[in-house]
């Protein structure tokens, strides 16, 4: 069982849901110590008060806020929970939406919620049952390692599953982005070939079927390199010529050619059948991958 | 103009989009800076060795994977980057799948895309197409050695980029022992509970979500600043719910009554 992060309640109206708060992320990737090159020791990070060049305890450390004259404020951690509007062992339901409307730029960190006892799990199949049927997701805030988060909650494979989410200013506007862009609007014709090709690329999201072949890469390399072996290291590849006038309608045809006749080829072995077979469509695609302007 | 982070090449089909690549997010969180609780000096963090106890430059030193206690395979920065692959400055979009059918439990972080040198017309026309087919490429994202599994969406004005987790970096709710409760929601309960959700539903307006908690920081820090004491209020107890049924009822009457009141 992994460590739950914080214990509190679902406030829900009047209706209180005891539970516990999971992080639903797992660390996978490969993680690097710093050496000493010549000892091949271990480096490690030792914090030193700069006035009195001395190591300095972590209980020795506070927060410090610089003012704009450039003297410092010193925060504890019970100043910080002073400034939480609510003492906040709650995360409190304010509002349910269609989790549709909500734009994805907003969400960040995703969290599992469990009840927290065998008393809690009548109101917490209440909650998460009636709100798998509504389909909505519950909008609200609670405060979490000191800091008041807003929070998107809805039910994911029957937990009710947290994302908190960002406030509307930390978003960046387009704007800049967009008054850059420099290309008259693409024709009618050339928009539904895209979108053909869109469509003979489409599948539903099956997230299982990605791997990460970047991490299983890097492992193959340390092993190499643990062997004694020799890592050869690719030359920067040439980057594709990018011409100033593309062939935008003779590139989409010849790509709806080529994914029609790789379809045509796979259909008797039924891709979508095969769902631990680890990316059944990539991978056939790939094998059969012709020479592309790339290689 | 925002700087850019990274610059590559959507592969759509035989369709090259060069493009540029800013991030869509900056945190207004209010941010600390360590300090000695003593003396309120800086403090500096140093590289020691842990055999010689002295402090080392950065350049004396090299990343290792350990690959048993205290024994490590160490690693070139090329070497790592090896891993990288030759297709590392290219997205390829493999799939397009419904933007629905994905969890926000996927998402990691946020960028804008915008297009590269020649990539304006290539652009434009993928904008339109995953606006018009109302999908999101799948496609692979190479970014300071790692890979990320990436989102490809139409916002209003530009193409935007997500990365998102691999399932294997997720934990499933079949990993956590979820009890199940001894006695089902009786059908008057799920009736109540099911009227207080509409009772709170709403659109969504992200321009109603205001951060107060950093205003209240920023305010307490400006007492404090002032030789104010702050001391943190005592912690609310929190009521089991026995009587789900009451607190439903109980919950749904306050609606209405606060809706009636604002209603005058």
């Amino acid at each position: 069982m992994p460590r739950p992060l914080w214990t509190g309640s679902i406030s829900f109206g009047l209706v209180n849901v005891p539970v516990t708060l999971y992080s639903a992320e797992r660390d996978r990737d490969i993680h690097f110590q710093l050496l000493h090159a010549p000892d091949c020791s271990p480096i490690e990070t030792r914090r030193v008060c700069a006035q009195e060049e001395r190591p300095v305890p972590w209980a020795e450390i506070a927060r410090g806020y610089e003012l704009e004259d450039g003297r410092w404020v010193l925060l504890s951690d019970e100043d910080l929970q002073a400034a939480a509007p609510r003492q906040s062992r709650t995360i409190d339901i304010e509002r349910f939406v269609e989790l549709k409307e909500i734009d994805p730029v907003y969400f960040d960190r995703s969290y599992l919620l469990v009840p927290a006892d065998e008393g809690a799990a009548r109101a917490y199949a209440l909650l998460s049952e009636t709100m798998r049927d509504s389909g909505k997701a519950a909008l609200g805030r609670f405060v979490l390692r000191a800091k008041e988060r807003l929070v998107g909650i809805r039910v994911r494979e029957g937990a009710l599953t947290l994302t908190t989410m960002l406030f509307h200013d930390e978003v960046r506007s387009t704007k800049e982005i967009a008054a850059e862009i420099d290309a008259a609007e693409p024709t009618r014709e050339e928009v539904e070939c895209a979108v053909a090709v869109i469509e003979e690329l489409g599948v539903d999201f099956d997230p299982e079927s990605y791997r990460d072949e970047h991490r299983a890469h890097l492992q193959r390399i340390i092993k190499r390199k643990q062997q004694g072996k020799k890592i050869p290291v690719p030359a920067t590849p040439a980057r594709e010529p990018v011409t100033s006038a593309p062939d935008l309608m003779g590139a989409l045809e010849q790509s709806l050619a080529r994914i029609r006749a790789k379809t045509a080829e796979k259909k008797p072995t039924k891709p979508t059948a095969q769902k631990d077979g680890a990316r059944p469509s990539s991978r056939s695609r790939r094998e059969s991958r012709q020479p592309t302007p790339r290689a | 103009m925002p700087r850019s982070l990274w610059n590559g090449t959507i592969a759509f089909g035989m369709v090259r989009v060069p493009v540029k690549l800013y991030s869509a997010t900056e945190s207004k969180a209010v941010s600390f800076r360590e300090r000695h609780s003593s003396d309120g000096a800086a403090i500096e963090h140093r590289r020691i060795c842990a055999k010689e106890d002295r402090e080392v430059p950065y350049s004396e030193t090299v990343k290792g994977f350990e690959v048993s206690s205290g024994s490590y395979v160490t690693l070139s920065k090329e070497e790592i980057a090896a891993a990288d692959g030759p297709g590392a400055r290219m997205i390829e979009i493999e799939h397009f799948a419904g933007r629905e059918e994905i969890d926000p439990v996927y998402y990691d972080r946020a960028y804008h895309l915008g297009p590269g040198k020649f990539g304006d017309r290539p652009y434009r026309l993928l904008h339109a197409a995953l606006e018009r087919s109302d999908r999101v490429g799948i496609g692979r994202f190479v970014f300071h050695n790692k890979a990320h599994l990436a989102a490809l969406r139409a916002t209003d004005e530009v193409i935007a980029l997500h990365t998102m987790r691999f399932a294997d970096e997720l934990l499933s709710p079949g990993d956590l022992d979820i009890p199940a409760p001894q006695r089902k929601p009786s059908k008057p309960e799920v009736a109540a509970a099911r009227s207080l959700v509409e009772q709170l539903s709403s659109s969504f307006e992200p321009h109603t979500y205001e951060d107060t908690y950093r205003d209240a920081l920023l305010k307490l820090i400006e007492r404090k600043a002032q030789g104010e004491a702050i001391t943190a209020p005592e912690a609310e107890q929190i009521t089991p719910a026995d009587d789900l049924l009451g607190a439903l009822q109980a919950s749904l009457e306050q609606r209405s009554a606060l809706e009636q009141r604002s209603a005058h």
